[in-house]
């Protein structure tokens, strides 16, 4: 199922400074099988788009469609329901508990609707984590490296096999090893069939991009490029 | 949905800070559970001290008083009944033993009391073991003394604190007394008593010894020409018509004579009152404690922000957030309050086994109704108080808790 923007106007009242448009009639398709990269300086409303497709930010104007399901239509439980099916989310801080092991943190989706682990998804997730290499230390996950901290992020992402993956800045606090092999899995993840949309600023991410969204003060703009 | 996993980590995280509710509210309960355990115990460990006392016939004045002297042991004012009177009522053919108490001497702390063999017959229902004193230089101890059967002590005057070596100094009589029975347990401070014949203290006091001077008798008829006046009396009687008549002869402008229930209704009324108020005061500490830890909580929560926005952005539904908060804080007003249930049971145990040392009264706490009560009102109080934190944090907007 597709991922689209369309016509989205998303603004929000800042304390001192008014009201603040992150995003202006912006308009955007995000394909199956696509790894697309949000680019654009900073306060363009990158983040604020990915918000927004991920039904996080709901824009005053427009719509953000995912097949026919119109995703900021949606009273805010199906939302979040449509959200834990539909989208990984990855972060730049990668957003671990720390508290919980490696396990813990893969299978922490999982706890949010059943009281009790659905059947398959203990193993799913150490297939998710054997995939992704990530070593099965037991303990707090804040004793991985970085690299492996964020393929643990991407493996919870991935927990309940979302047709979304949505990262923002997923490379930013990565040295250029890990950025590459992270890279590289959202390129595999969107070569497997899934809609794959970045926020980046890493050229290694943009050079293995499908396509090119640019982002300048809420709008996209014109010369955004189109890869394939 | 399944909080725990983020309950417990959240837990692990502020173990020191978990530690430090849990203690509090810990302390609170425990202080209301040893309160109100503690109390109950006093009760009825009166209660059952007193229960083989049917009358006390006293110098007129506090009831209290005399209950402390005839059943605790304590002697406090130094009034005495007239010998008149005391002759008289020694030989009440209305009842069916009277023995008088006489104080004043003590062997190492444990008070040495004047009575008649019929007295000890009857508090300790038979003997466990020896037999009854029948001479006066023989003496039948409490279930608890450290005497023998077969040791001797020189009692000394005065009654001294315990450990003090009374008994053996200058202060002590110059007189050997054998042991020669030691009486069941009553769980009463008798336990620790020294019991020998009356007329064995009033001679050791230069007091006429209830007979002739060339009569070695022990125990009742006695003399009324060689009674001197007593601190109080213990009166038995078979039916309780005759101990109401004996009430009425004995209390007038000379004497008192009270059921102990009588003096442990006003001492109860007492109790009661001071449970009510350090109840209050546990309360109102309970109170102030859940109200700090729920400020605390909400200081927590704010550092777990960043956690619970991530729980949102991945799809968690804000009563997934509400449950792990509220969570968080229900387990350690819980721990808290079953911790503090268990400590209160212990402390009023521990204050229980130091009163039983001191006093003799035994004493059986209990976890009864009230401490039950009052520990599910707090632990309510606080699952109600800990809503407030959960419902702060799942409130947050998560597009603008993203930003931060």
């Amino acid at each position: 199922m597709t991922l689209a923007a369309h016509a989205l106007r998303l603004s929000f009242s800042h304390s001192g400074a008014g009201s603040i448009h992150a995003l202006d009639d912006v308009s955007a398709q995000f394909a199956v099988g696509e790894l697309t990269v949000i680019v654009g300086p900073s306060g363009s409303g990158k983040s604020s788009l990915l918000h927004a497709l991920a039904g996080i930010a709901l824009p005053q104007l427009g719509q953000v469609t995912f097949g026919t399901t119109v995703v900021n239509a949606l009273p805010e439980p199906q939302r979040d329901a449509w959200r834990l099916r539909h989208c990984g989310m990855v972060f730049q801080d990668f957003r671990l508990i720390d508290e919980l092991d490696v396990l813990g943190n893969v299978l922490l989706p999982a706890q949010f609707q059943s009281a009790r682990l659905p059947n398959g998804l203990l193993s799913r997730a150490q297939q998710l984590l054997e995939q992704f290499m990530v070593p099965r230390r037991l303990g707090s996950v804040a004793r991985l490296s970085r690299g492996e901290q964020q393929r643990v992020a991407l493996a919870r992402a991935l927990l309940l096999d979302p047709s979304l993956i949505l990262a923002d800045e997923p490379t930013a606090s990565l040295d250029a090893e890990n950025g590459q092999h992270i890279a590289m899995a959202l390129k595999t993840l969107a070569h497997d069939g899934k809609t794959v949309v970045v926020v980046s600023h890493d050229d290694k991410v943009v050079a293995l991009a499908d396509r090119i969204v640019t982002l300048k003060a809420g709008r996209v703009q014109s010369g955004s490029v189109v890869l394939g | 949905m399944n909080p725990w996993p983020l309950i417990r980590a959240a837990l692990l995280r502020y173990r020191f800070s978990a530690l430090a509710f849990v203690l509090l509210v810990a302390a609170g309960v425990a202080l209301a559970v040893a309160i109100l355990s503690q109390e109950r115990a006093l009760r009825a460990g009166s209660a059952r001290a007193a229960d083989r006392f049917t009358l006390i016939v006293a110098p007129p004045g506090s009831r209290t008083d005399a209950l402390f002297t005839a059943v605790f042991l304590r002697p406090g004012a130094s009034q005495l009944l007239s010998a008149d009177l005391t002759s008289k009522l020694l030989n009440e053919p209305r009842a069916r033993f009277v023995s008088p108490l006489a104080f004043g001497d003590s062997y190492r702390g444990a008070p040495v009391v004047g009575v008649v063999p019929k007295l000890v017959e009857h508090l300790s229902r038979g003997l466990a073991q020896g037999r009854m004193f029948s001479t006066r230089d023989e003496a039948v101890v409490g279930a608890t003394s450290p005497l023998q059967v077969g040791d001797q002590f020189r009692p000394a005057h005065g009654v001294r604190d315990r450990g003090a070596a009374s008994g053996q100094g200058q202060d002590s009589h110059d007189l050997e007394v054998t042991v020669v029975g030691r009486m069941r347990p009553t769980g009463s401070p008798w336990d620790l008593a020294l019991l020998v014949p009356v007329e064995l203290v009033w001679s050791l006091h230069g007091q006429p010894n209830g007979h002739a001077p060339d009569s070695a008798q022990v125990g009742p008829p006695f003399d009324p020409s060689f009674t001197p006046g007593v601190p109080a009396a213990v009166v038995h009687t078979d039916k309780l018509a005759a101990a109401y008549q004996l009430r009425t002869a004995y209390t007038g402008a000379e004497s008192m004579a009270f059921f102990p229930a009588e003096a442990l209704l006003q001492l109860y009324d007492i109790l009661g009152d001071m449970r009510q108020l350090m109840s209050l005061l546990a309360v109102v500490t309970q109170a102030l404690v859940l109200l700090t830890i729920i400020a605390s909580v909400f200081i927590l929560f704010r550092l777990l922000a960043p956690q619970f926005t991530t729980l949102r952005a991945l799809g968690a539904p804000r009563r997934y957030l509400f449950a792990v908060a509220w969570g968080f804080t229900a387990s350690l007003v819980g721990a808290g309050v079953l911790v503090g249930l268990v400590g209160g049971y212990g402390l009023s145990f521990g204050i229980s086994a130091w009163l039983a040392r001191s006093t003799g009264i035994a004493l059986e706490p209990s976890l009864g109704a009230s401490e039950l009560q009052v520990s599910l009102a707090i632990f309510v109080t606080g699952l109600a108080l800990a809503a407030l934190p959960a419902w702060r944090i799942q409130r947050e907007n998560l597009a603008s808790a993203l930003k931060k």
